[in-house]
């Protein structure tokens, strides 16, 4: 043990008392041997095996602490999990009902969330982005607009700076020498990766028309990186890599934490957080399933913890704490402010594609490589504030037509033949910024119930006018720069992504569920640590932010451990 | 007439690289099921399934094939209900997916009887049964089933696109339109405009795959 934290003893060692170690699956196709925690009161419970609790996790295990991180979905083994295959991959989303509704409900399920160990960054796109300074002040910036809950961060980007260099290190983010939008103290880890003809077909139309373009920082190997290979352009990335050049979650803090002693629990899906007379957390209560639990689902487990740390993402961690009333907070865990559900956010996901005379195969490499922030600024004479990138996509044949069915009601013999010209389309497709609203919320829904007979998520999601306007000025752009790369035949299709908001972080505990630190105002042993704690979105992709945010965490768990607050 | 639904990449079977380092076992497992192991029907009734495939046959039309070679698409929908597996949500107002397609179903041969004195729509022509469709693609057909169920969403979010992606799924659909398919784990080398590995979709000698009926606009309709 590194830390004198006081918070647990770690005299327990995996195969004690005559037990077998556990196994988990390796990188490499391999067993690797895991402790068993299940019948201990660990110093921390993680909640959610992704983008935010796989960092938080491994830090804190590597500081020394016995930690269990708890996952609703399993533990893929990279090399012989992971299918060529857009359908046979649908295993790797959640997949559980949720309802979606308000005035312009948010596609779910692939779309946006992930289930199983790596959580949605084993199916993620990898584009890895800081946000700006300017991103943490909002309010500040752009004053208070009618309808909306612009909120500055409780944190700054000094703050997370530090942190950010940490994980793009980690995670060996690709990236250009020259980065335009944002000024960096250190190169990225790895050169950029070869643009793709999509990469190609952006940075074209952007030198046609003037505007600053780049290579996509990726969280994907250029060059070999100890145990793992450079990415071979293979293109699944949204459907789990099979390779391992990808450094999600699954592949980087995972093995960390396991190594550093932490058990890593796949198919256990927490139902409620318990507490005791005082309002501290004493545990979580989970379902088990799967072939290698021995389990099936009907009977709830208590995991003992001294901390716990939520990371399900903006959906469910909002419905657990929802789903952990009690007496004591009969209005859910942690939300004495009602702000838990509220200012659920998504990003502005619009697509647009265009027909080229060259043949482009969007199926090859990586789908984003290409980027420009140029839009990502409030800008002068337009009639909206904040801002959006444009990124390259490049749907798979499946996913392709059925974008293209939807947004032009093609079917019949004309979706056939156009989509004989598959190969020849390209797109982009926006991160923009979208406001807070008081109303756009998770809750639990009245009637809908899981297998595990749990209340599932109603999410309401409605756009601000705001949103609308930048969404039709990026529509105005992504067609300038498609057709100045030679791109005929525009269309474009609406989409989302991401999700954020839910338990928002803040000074004020009547306005915001989380401080700083990502601890509970409400519950001093109770952090949350994932997409849902953003109080704006900004308007890159999210998963570098949730990863350096709980790089930070780690950092203060320590901390407050090392006062002998938890 | 309906233009001839003739392949760009007419030599390009996808099936061709079955043992090639683009398929991995798991890839072969996950294929092999959807080309030999078509299932049963268990959920649908007989009608729901007479109706289900007049639909499929005017949404991915396949005159081009031997029907012993047209792609399987009733099956799979029928199996992934019968299984009750999910998309991971639904829309405010849709009933859960089982009864969403029950009554969706109903609800075409609803409109079908409302518009055509009393027929049910697996016994219309095509251009009729193209026209009950656009009603409800349109959100405003007659038929009682949609005064409950809104027609627009159920045709965009649950009809349509699940018999696309299905169709698009298959390896006679991705050698029609010069997908590569599966790709681990060799990857790809040509990622650049007009780059083709050898083991990719090639044009025919005779000029771009793009032919002129195929450029731009002719695709809307
Ligand atoms: C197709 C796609 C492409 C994307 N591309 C990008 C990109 O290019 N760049 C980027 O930055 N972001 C991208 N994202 C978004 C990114 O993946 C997420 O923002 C990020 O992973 C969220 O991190 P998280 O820790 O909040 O949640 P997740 O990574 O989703 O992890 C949450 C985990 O918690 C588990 N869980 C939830 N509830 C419970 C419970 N009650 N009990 C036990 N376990 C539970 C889930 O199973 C899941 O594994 C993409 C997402 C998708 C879907
Ligand atoms: S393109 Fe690269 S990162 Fe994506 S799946 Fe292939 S090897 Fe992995």
């Amino acid at each position: 043990m590194t830390q004198g934290n006081g918070m647990g003893s770690h005299t327990r060692t995996a195969g004690a008392n005559g037990e077998r170690p556990l196994l988990a699956p390796g990188i490499h196709g391999e067993a690797v041997p895991m402790r068993d925690w299940s019948r201990d009161e660990v110093d921390v419970c993680v909640v959610g095996a992704g983008a935010g609790g796989g960092v938080v996790g491994a830090k804190l295990a590597e500081a020394g602490f016995s930690v269990v991180i708890l996952d609703a979905g399993p533990h893929w083994d990279p090399l012989h999990d992971f299918v060529s295959d857009e359908t046979a991959s649908h295993k790797l989303f959640w997949t559980e009902e949720r309802v979606t509704g308000g005035k312009d409900p948010v596609e779910l399920g692939s779309n946006n969330s992930g289930q199983g160990v790596g959580g949605s960054t084993v199916h993620y796109s990898m584009i890895a982005m800081r946000l700006h300074a300017d991103d943490f002040r909002r309010r500040t910036l752009e004053g208070s607009i009618a309808g909306a809950d612009l909120q500055d961060w409780p944190l700054t980007y000094e703050d997370l700076e530090p942190y950010y260099e940490e994980v793009e290190q980690a995670l060996q983010i690709a990236g250009p020498v020259h980065y335009p939008w944002q000024k960096r103290r250190r190169r990225f880890p790895q050169r950029e990766h070869q643009l793709n003809a999509s990469a190609n077909m952006l940075v074209r139309g952007c030198a046609a028309l003037g505007i600053p373009v780049a290579a996509a920082p990726v969280a994907t190997l250029s060059a070999p990186h100890r145990d793992r290979p450079p990415c071979v352009y293979r293109g699944f990335c949204n459907y789990g890599c099979s390779t391992n050049a990808k450094s999600s979650i699954l592949v980087t803090y995972i093995p960390r934490a396991i190594r550093a002693g932490a058990e890593v629990r796949p198919n256990a899906m927490v139902a409620r957080i318990e507490h005791d007379a005082t309002g501290r957390a004493t545990g979580v209560l989970h379902f088990r399933t799967g072939p290698s639990s021995g389990h099936n689902g009907s009977e709830l487990f208590r995991q003992r913890a001294k901390a716990i740390i939520v990371a399900g993402y903006a959906i469910e961690t909002p419905r657990l704490l929802l789903n952990s009333a009690s007496p004591l907070f009969p209005n859910g865990l942690a939300n004495s402010s009602g702000m838990v559900g509220r200012y659920f956010m998504i990003h502005a996901g619009h697509q647009t594609f265009a027909k080229f005379p060259e043949r482009i195969g969007q199926y090859k490499a990586p789908p984003g490589l290409a980027i420009t922030e140029h839009f990502n600024r409030t800008m002068p004479d337009v009639d909206f504030s904040c801002g959006y990138t444009v990124e390259v996509v490049g749907p798979h044949v499946g996913d392709f037509a059925g974008r293209m069915s939807a947004a032009r009601n093609l079917w019949g013999s004309a979706l056939r033949r156009a989509m004989f010209d598959y190969n020849y389309y390209s797109g982009l497709g926006i991160v923009g910024e979208t406001l807070p609203r008081l109303d756009n919320r998770v809750k639990l829904h009245d009637t809908e119930r899981d297998r595990y007979g749990l209340p599932v998520a109603h999410v309401l999601f409605g756009h601000h006018e705001n949103d609308q306007r930048l969404i039709d000025h990026s529509i105005g752009k992504m067609t300038e720069i498609l057709r100045a790369a030679r791109g005929e035949d525009v269309w474009g299709v609406n989409r989302t992504a991401h999700l954020m908001g839910t338990c928002r972080m803040g000074s004020d505990p009547n306005a915001s569920v989380v401080d700083a630190d990502g601890r509970a105002h409400d519950v001093p042993n109770l952090f949350i640590c994932d997409g849902s704690v953003f109080p704006t979105s900004g308007a890159v992709n999210p998963s570098l932010t949730i990863q350096a945010i709980a790089a930070r965490t780690a950092d203060r768990v320590q901390a407050a451990a090392a006062r002998g607050e938890l | 007439m309906e233009n001839p639904l003739r392949s760009p990449y007419p030599d390009y079977n996808v099936l061709d690289k079955w043992s090639s380092l683009d398929w991995d076992d798991q890839t072969r497992d996950a294929v092999s099921r959807r080309l030999f192991n078509v299932p049963e029907i268990r959920f649908f009734t007989e009608s729901e399934k007479r109706t289900l495939e007049a639909v499929v046959e005017r949404i991915v039309p396949q005159p081009d094939r031997r029907q012993d070679e047209r792609i399987p698409i009733v099956p799979w929908i029928d199996e992934k209900l019968h299984g009750d597996r999910r998309d991971g949500y639904r829309y405010d107002g849709m009933p859960p997916q089982r009864e969403a397609w029950r009554r969706g179903l109903a609800g075409i041969d609803d409109t079908s009887s409302a518009i055509f004195d009393g027929k049910g729509f697996a016994d219309l022509d095509g251009p009729a049964q193209d026209e009950v469709l656009r009603r409800i693609e349109h959100g405003d057909p007659p038929g009682a089933t949609w005064t409950t169920l809104p027609a627009g969403r159920f045709f965009t979010s649950v009809l349509c696109v699940s018999i696309v992606k299905t169709y698009y799924a298959h390896p006679s659909a991705w050698s029609e339109v010069g997908y590569n398919g599966p790709s681990s784990p060799r990857g790809h080398m040509r990622i650049w405009e007009d780059g083709v590995d050898p083991w990719e979709a090639h044009e025919p000698p005779d000029g771009p795959a793009m032919t002129a009926s195929n450029k731009a606009g002719d695709a809307e309709r």
